[in-house]
């Protein structure tokens, strides 16, 4: 279909979920554009793209960065299925969009049905260290337990923003590499199994 | 020619008709060859003539035939047009119908005035609709739902979402509830300018902002799994208006939705599941484990019973239902929508049934207690069943306050107060009885309705007993007749044992402060006939005139336990007088009364009693003796004392033995201080009884 001689970089699939205001669209823009926009205005859903280099090989990265809100759970799960690495974000200010991480966790496990998707937990705001509510061993007790990593942020100060885009994007490449290596019948005794899984859970 | 052809015409569609035959008919009419030649021109021009009118013919009809097919597409559009106004307007219908039949009239008036101008909106719906109909092909079935109606279309450039080159231009439509993908028809130069490709639920359907794709501006995506489509648009604000509408649209959607989901569930949760649950997969989600079809239309069953008056029936519903929402619980751990709702629903029904049974139970002036406490069974049970013994027993024992006093005042008084104290005293405590044994019956296992009722027992018991007290207890009656009624209340009190209900304490309590002041009353009385027939003694021995008389009374003294035998001289007299007689009888009843009352509180008024009357007695001989001057008399008067304070006091003695166990004090006393009498010693001065004498004379 593609007329252009030379094929598109390699995509990857990077979906921002979280409460609504914790900061999805500021770190999105920041990594996107180096800026920081200080006023508030929510999002319903918005894509990015942009041609980055990854270890030394041109990629390109594809953000959704999703609504807070959105009443529709169907609408919702298609978000996440098109994702392929999810940036899981709450404000280290504010205590129910750390409890609503759960949730978010266990939304998109259930849609994708896979418990080895490429996951952060992301602790946004960490320049309002005098407001936290939400300690870092806490966050990095859940992130344990989930078997992922967790990383703070500050969208305004632009600590660790590169940092946890790149660190999905290389967990997303690797889970491509391995799937690319990993035969069909393998690949699918692997998704039954995780079908399995679920069931009995 | 023309004839002929005519006739030609017949001859060659006759069914006969052959064409060898006809040929050598003609060939015998012309001889020769220059006339036959003439003959096949002829022929030929007519062929060619015939030829040029079929084709005339023929295109003639193909231009009314073309005109005919239009017509008739024509008509086919309309048609569908017709049939989905025909929908649209029993849909219509059918929610009227059933608006009117279970809304309420405000929200039913509510309704229709936001109907009326709905109208005039659906027809320009339909005539939309329509003309989509005519310009895309393969979406009849798509526009055959009732209620959708076109927000927004137009034309978008649909985008590789991967390479980001143009693919093809697209014509998508925006319903209410859907997104309708069109590619451009290219085999068409009519009015199909567009065929169908897809329709979208807007329900399922992600639409996000593409806010940055490199080369590709002014587009938007829809995440659609597991595909995913960029479009992009002609201009910025063409996209701001479709992202606009798409927010519009699903906002609008959503609080629809709600909108129907509440009203649904208000008026059967059943139908909530069963239609809803189809058409958005995260209901179902929610819903985790479908409830069984009795458990989810048990609220609107209940309503049945209760109504239909099968109150066990509805009892029995409303036990299984909370069994069922118990044991989810304990399954489900948290509870779903559905469960919590019914279980609220099932809630009021269980109040509603409650009300509804008390109201059985309570005293209503209207209602006839024709079938007694038998009838109030079956609420009382269903009561207890219900976990409201409380309030069923609370009812209970006002039904039975009622029913006990409808039940006295049909006793009328007539005839004698014994006769009326029997029959309402009988009439009472059967009744207590009876409500005794149902109460026992109904509350067997409740321990705390026990005590109200033990409550409820002693208020109508002192209800009775002052309603007694003012009946008996009138300064006329005589105290033999006070003796009898309470002793009959006593023994009908006494019924009560068998039920484990003792109230005889505190009928005896109630009793006590009439009784004394009615032996004081008769003890007074008494005193008083007492000094009437010492006014009147003379004081000579009693003559019976006849021997039948005189045996007649030593039987009745001897009856008595005072045989008189020892006294009686010569054929009729007894050697004592009349008053004395009279008295020792009298005392002798009141003696009788008196034990028959006696309780321990009233002991002590008794021995008052008695030893007040009796010491009368002696006191007045004793003063007759102190003022009678002849010898003889005096000797007399001391065989009367004597007779009272020896053998009187002594069977006095006895029988008050056999009643109390012992002796009284007070009358030892009185023997004690009156021995001189006995002694046949005549008192000569006042000094030492002076009090009495003062006191009774």
């Amino acid at each position: 279909m593609s007329k252009k001689p030379t094929a598109q970089p390699v995509i990857h699939k990077v979906i921002m979920v979280g409460s609504g205001g914790v900061g999805k669209s500021a770190l999105t823009l920041q990594f996107m554009y180096d800026e920081f926009v200080e006023d508030y205005e929510p999002t319903k859903a918005d894509s990015y793209r942009k041609k980055i280099l990854l270890d030394g090989e041109d990629v390109q990265i594809d953000i959704l960065d999703t609504a807070g809100q959105e009443d529709y759970a169907a609408i919702r799960d298609n978000y996440f299925r098109s994702g392929e690495g999810f940036l899981c974000i709450f404000s280290i200010t504010e205590d129910e969009s750390f409890q609503a991480t759960q949730e978010f966790r266990e939304q998109i496990l259930r849609v994708k049905n896979d418990e080895n998707i490429p996951f952060l937990l992301v602790g946004n705001k960490c320049d309002l260290e005098d407001k936290r509510k939400v300690t870092f061993q806490e966050a990095s007790e859940r992130a344990k337990q989930w078997g992922v990593p967790y990383v703070e942020t500050s969208a305004k100060t632009r600590e660790h923003v590169d940092k946890v885009f790149y660190d999905l994007m290389r967990e997303i490449r690797a889970r491509k590499m391995d799937e690319n290596k990993t035969s069909n019948g393998r690949g699918k005794d692997k998704s039954k199994k995780k079908r399995r899984l679920c069931k009995i859970l | 020619m023309e004839s002929s052809k005519q006739v030609n015409f017949q001859l060659f569609s006759a069914k006969d008709f052959k064409a060898d035959k006809y040929v050598k008919n003609l060939s015998q009419n012309y001889i020769g060859g220059f006339e036959l030649q003439n003959f096949r021109k002829k022929i030929l021009a007519i062929s060619e003539e015939t030829n040029n009118n079929l084709k005339k013919n023929v295109y003639q009809n193909y231009v009314q035939f073309i005109d005919t097919a239009k017509e008739i597409s024509h008509l086919e559009s309309e048609m569908y047009q017709l049939s989905h106004l025909l929908s649209e307007q029993k849909a219509l219908l059918s929610t009227l119908s059933s608006t009117s039949i279970l809304e309420h009239s405000t929200y039913h008036s509510i309704e229709n005035e936001n109907k009326n101008p709905d109208v005039n909106q659906k027809e320009e719906n339909k005539q939309k609709l329509a003309t989509i109909l005519e310009k895309v092909e393969g979406c009849k079935e798509i526009l055959e739902v009732p209620g959708r109606h076109l927000i927004f279309e137009g034309d978008l450039l649909e985008i590789d979402p991967v390479e980001n080159t143009a693919l093809k231009t697209v014509h998508i439509y925006l319903f209410n509830d859907g997104v309708m993908v069109t590619n451009r028809n290219s085999n068409s130069r009519g009015l199909m300018k567009y065929i169908f490709e897809t329709m979208y639920d807007l329900t399922s359907l992600a639409v996000v902002n593409v806010r940055d794709l490199g080369n590709v501006k002014q587009a938007f995506k829809l995440l659609i799994f597991p595909d995913t489509r960029v479009f992009q648009c002609s201009s910025n604000s063409n996209k701001k208006e479709w992202l606009d509408k798409f927010d519009q649209t699903k906002k609008s959607r959503l609080t629809q939705e709600q909108q129907k989901r509440e009203s649904v569930a208000e008026k059967s949760p059943s139908r909530t599941v069963s239609v809803e649950s189809p058409n958005s997969s995260h209901d179902i989600e929610e819903v985790g484990l479908a409830h069984p079809e009795w458990f989810t239309e048990s609220p609107e069953e209940l309503d049945v019973w209760v109504a239909q008056r099968y109150f066990e029936e509805a009892v029995t519903l409303l036990q299984k239902v909370k069994d069922y929402i118990n044991q989810s619980h304990s399954v489900l751990g948290q509870p779903d929508h559905i469960l919590t709702d019914i279980q609220r629903k099932v809630e009021q029904r269980q109040n509603h049934l409650t009300e509804v049974l008390m109201k059985e139970l309570e005293v209503n002036p209207d209602k006839s207690l024709q079938g007694g406490l038998r009838a109030a069974r079956r609420a009382v049970r269903l009561l207890n069943q219900l976990g409201r013994s409380a309030q069923a027993c609370d009812l209970f024992l006002k039904l039975c306050s009622s029913m006990l006093k409808t039940q006295c005042r049909r006793v009328k008084r007539e005839g004698s107060i014994t006769v009326y104290i029997r029959h309402i005293s009988s009439v009472v405590f059967t009744n207590l009885s009876h409500m005794s044994e149902e109460f026992l019956r109904a509350f067997s296992d409740l321990p705390s309705c026990s005590s109200a009722y033990v409550i409820w027992a002693s208020t109508e018991l002192s209800l009775f007993i002052s309603h007694f007290i003012k009946q008996v207890f009138m300064p006329q009656t005589p105290l033999s007749v006070i003796t009898k009624c309470v002793v009959l209340v006593r023994t009908q009190c006494e019924r009560l044992y068998t039920y484990g209900v003792d109230l005889c304490y505190q009928l005896d309590g109630g009793l006590r402060s009439p009784l004394t002041k009615a032996l004081r009353d008769t003890r007074d009385k008494l005193i008083d006939s007492i000094k009437l027939r010492a006014l009147e003694d003379k004081w000579i021995p009693m003559n019976l005139h006849s021997k039948q008389q005189i045996s007649r009374c030593l039987q009745e003294y001897s009856a008595l336990g005072l045989p008189l035998d020892s006294y009686v001289t010569g054929d009729t007299w007894i050697q004592i007088s009349a008053s004395t007689l009279a008295f020792t009888k009298t005392f002798f009843t009141l003696l009788h009364d008196c034990f028959k009352l006696q309780t321990s509180d009233l002991i002590h008024t008794i021995d008052d009693t008695l030893y007040t009357v009796f010491e009368a007695q002696i006191k007045y001989i004793e003063n007759a003796l102190r003022n009678e001057p002849n010898e003889e008399q005096k000797c007399f008067l001391l065989k009367n004392a004597e007779f009272l304070l020896v053998k009187v006091l002594e069977r006095v003695q006895e029988v008050y033995k056999e009643y109390i166990g012992y002796e009284s004090k007070s009358l030892k006393k009185l023997q004690v201080e009156y021995s001189a009498l006995t002694k046949g010693i005549v008192p000569s001065s006042r000094s030492t009884k002076t009090k009495y004498s003062s006191e009774f004379l």
